[in-house]
């Protein structure tokens, strides 16, 4: 492969994997606190979008500072989260923790069609545009071929803030640390007097802040309308469950892999690119079924 | 808990049996119609809605359809093809006496045999796929439209015409029947009249992919002079978009089969100098339109009403409700005055020439359509806040389709380089 095409796939599966990630990473969080797979997340990242696109064509009206659409791509993911995430983990989850996988999985997947129907209520069905931020930071020329630097710069540089802010949170401040703490063992922990169900809202607000966050980020780039949720759940899943649930370090590297395995894709057997995702998740379970990264779990007694 | 279920559908027959003994007005015509109200494709299916809702309105208020009232129920397509069938096959069973079907390739394919095996009319109002007519005969299937063959045929004539020297095009369609059909008819013209044309790269992203960043990418390195396009609705928006912001558009020409159907919607960010066509010639800004008083005034009332123009979906969706419209006339003339049966209605398709808002509808003898196509070149206008055609060249229906019968895609084959010379000259509506 010359060094163009590597250059050129890298720089489309690192824009790619930076949306992805940020989806991924918030499931996965949620997963190794709660141990509830939440189906509802893809609905999270669409209502992300709708709110960005909305306000973004709302200051468009306004004739306000067009560059004023970037703190509100940012303050739309924090809306969607201290929202919808309290009022979810709170008035839904906290009902269900004791009970089954499977129902919990029912409940969130029946979350996930009730949110998209509010959807479909709130913004209609038509696709909405909002592109200004995109094409406000202009474009770069990499090996012939121009980016935008909202994609080749700006979403990767998010990303990689996502992932060291994480870091530190749960390694080096005390809130993080607790729940790394519930995380390994949550009788253990509330043994000890943690409050998990503190945890428990916290991690969620959060994880829905970045599945916010990442349909904030991605509505500048595409046409925001219904069925995004339900895309977007099945790839981020498929990130997070090859990385192993609850790695997010892993998360970023998987989702890379797999934004470097379709943009390959697209270059050397096009007709393979939607499955690409699919085809790199069933090989890394088939070998290791706790995900790339993921611990074998021991069982407790 | 069966015995009440077995109560409470008993119920439910008395409650809508009496209806159909009513017979003190005239049952009404029941018409289903089937486009994309919702996801990406929802920006080209509405206006195929609005258009029906509207026409039928007018209809209904100037006493309906040969004098009875129509009562339409719209499908939307975005459920997928699956459930488009089941839905088909639902309202025939309930009685729906036409339908208006449907706008995707893909569900024209899957419910043609079934209008047969049913018996029940059905006009394809949009599908465009030649593949629905090619070694098939239908009774009660007609396509109120025209297909692939003239459409994408004359986009590759268009874009030789404005611009001779193209050495290399590249394709990006969306992976199905319409999108792989019209490559074919595209790469199959250019090499009738160029053969030395090459085509570098051929992308088949999806329907409904969201992201073209990574094909886009893929297009600008392999730096066609061309780039031919049938992305249609949030797809081609998307696509528009992306291309757009990261210099395409200045690096090669752009061809948009259905680039006319997003331009409101894309507004600043469609760029000029687009060669755009409209399957067809369904364009509000054409001299056959503006002349037509009766197409003006159809164009006013739904700007006012949708607060958009009408695209040519829109038009598409007219000329199928025209059609119907004159079939239901004709077939009374001979009849003596009762509403027709649809045998009586499908016969008096056959053949006709239906007078449209945007021009002329000729049916064939093969139950398919044919119109003129109507190809331009993007321009910024004062009077709209959007980008509309110029250099309009206007191909004749029978200059560029396949005559019925014929293997389409070998008939393109057989075409000669001088047909270049026997394109009208284009029209500019700026002044």
């Amino acid at each position: 492969m010359d060094l163009q095409l590597f250059t050129l796939v890298l720089l489309d599966a690192v824009s790619y994997a930076a949306l992805v990630f940020l989806v991924a990473v918030g499931l996965s969080l949620i997963f190794g606190v709660m141990r509830v797979l939440n189906v509802a997340h893809g609905a999270f990242y669409a209502i992300g979008a709708y709110t960005t696109a909305t306000f973004v064509i709302w200051l468009e009206g306004q004739g306000a500072s067009p560059w004023l659409s970037f703190p509100l791509l940012l303050l739309s993911a924090v809306i969607v989260g201290l929202v919808l995430g309290p009022l979810v983990e709170f008035g839904l989850l906290r009902r269900i923790y004791e009970k089954e996988e499977i129902l919990q999985l029912l409940v969130t997947f029946a979350l996930f069609m009730i949110l998209e129907d509010v959807q479909k209520l709130v913004w209609g069905v038509r696709s909405y545009f909002a592109d200004t931020p995109l094409q406000l930071l202009g474009s770069v020329e990499v090996a012939g071929v121009f980016y935008t630097r909202y994609q080749a710069m700006l979403l990767p540089a998010v990303a990689i803030i996502v992932l060291v802010g994480l870091r530190f949170f749960l390694r080096r401040t005390l809130p993080g640390k607790i729940l790394t703490v519930v995380t390994e063992d949550r009788e253990m922990a509330m043994a000890l007097g943690i409050n998990a169900q503190r945890v428990f809202l916290l991690t969620f607000t959060l994880g829905t802040m970045l599945a916010a966050l990442g349909g904030a980020l991605a509505a500048p780039t595409s046409s925001v309308s219904t069925g995004i949720a339900g895309e977007m759940i099945v790839l981020s899943f498929a990130v997070a469950a090859s990385a192993g649930l609850g790695q997010i370090e892993g998360a970023a590297l998987t989702a890379l892999l797999i934004g470097f395995g379709r943009s390959l894709a697209v270059y050397m057997a096009p007709e393979l690119d939607a499955v690409v995702p699919y085809l790199i998740m069933t090989a890394i379970l088939l070998f290791r079924p706790q995900g790339m990264f993921g611990l074998p779990q021991a069982r407790r007694v | 808990m069966l015995k009440r279920t077995l109560f409470i559908v008993m119920a439910l027959c008395l409650l809508v049996v009496p209806t159909s003994f009513a017979q003190d007005e005239p049952e009404p015509v029941r018409i289903a119609v089937f486009t994309f109200t919702s996801g990406p494709a929802a920006s080209y299916g509405m206006p195929g809605r609005n258009a029906a809702e509207l026409l039928f309105e007018q209809i209904n208020e100037e006493g309906g359809l040969g004098g009875i009232p129509v009562e339409i129920v719209f499908v939307d397509e975005g459920q997928g093809g699956e459930a488009v069938v089941t839905e088909y096959r639902r309202l025939a069973s309930e009685g729906v006496d036409i339908m208006i079907a449907a706008l995707s390739s893909g569900n024209c394919l899957a419910i043609a045999p079934i209008a047969e095996e049913l018996e029940v009319l059905t006009l394809m109002w949009n599908c465009d796929t030649h593949q629905v007519f090619e070694g098939n005969e239908y009774e009660y299937v007609y396509r109120t439209n025209s297909n692939t063959i003239p459409e994408f045929v004359s986009g590759a004539l268009y874009l030789l015409d404005q611009q001779p020297d193209v050495e290399t095009v590249a394709i990006i369609n969306p992976d199905y029947a319409f999108g792989r059909d019209a490559a074919e008819i595209f790469k199959a013209t250019l090499a009738v009249i160029n053969p030395e044309i090459e085509v570098v790269v051929e992308l088949f992203p999806q329907l409904g992919a969201g992201d073209y960043s990574t094909e886009i990418s893929r297009l600008s390195a392999s730096r066609p002079d061309a780039i031919f396009s049938n992305l249609w609705g949030g797809d081609l928006n998307t696509f528009v978009s992306q291309a757009e912001a990261r210099g395409l558009f200045e690096q090669s020409q752009m061809v948009l089969a259905l680039g006319t159907s997003s331009a409101e919607n894309l507004g600043d960010t469609l760029p000029e100098g687009v060669i755009v066509g409209a399957l067809g010639n369904g364009w509000f800004l054409t001299p056959e339109v503006q002349s037509n008083p009766e197409a003006v005034a159809f164009i006013d009332a739904y700007v006012e009403r949708y607060e958009e123009y009408p695209s040519f979906p829109a038009f598409k969706m007219t000329q199928t409700i025209q059609s119907l419209e004159l079939a239901v006339d004709t077939a009374m003339e001979s009849n003596g005055g009762t509403f027709p049966t649809k045998e009586e209605i499908a016969a008096a398709l056959d053949g006709a020439t239906i007078e449209t808002f945007a021009g002329t509808l000729q049916m064939r003898e093969d139950g398919d359509g044919q119109t003129d196509q109507v190809w331009g070149v993007t321009v910024a206008s004062d009077e709209y806040d959007f980008k509309v055609m110029d250099q309009i060249i206007r191909f004749p229906a029978d200059l560029v389709s396949a005559p019925p019968g014929e293997p389409a895609i070998e008939w393109v084959s057989t075409l000669s380089p001088d047909i270049l010379e026997m394109i009208p000259e284009p029209v500019s509506m700026m002044e």
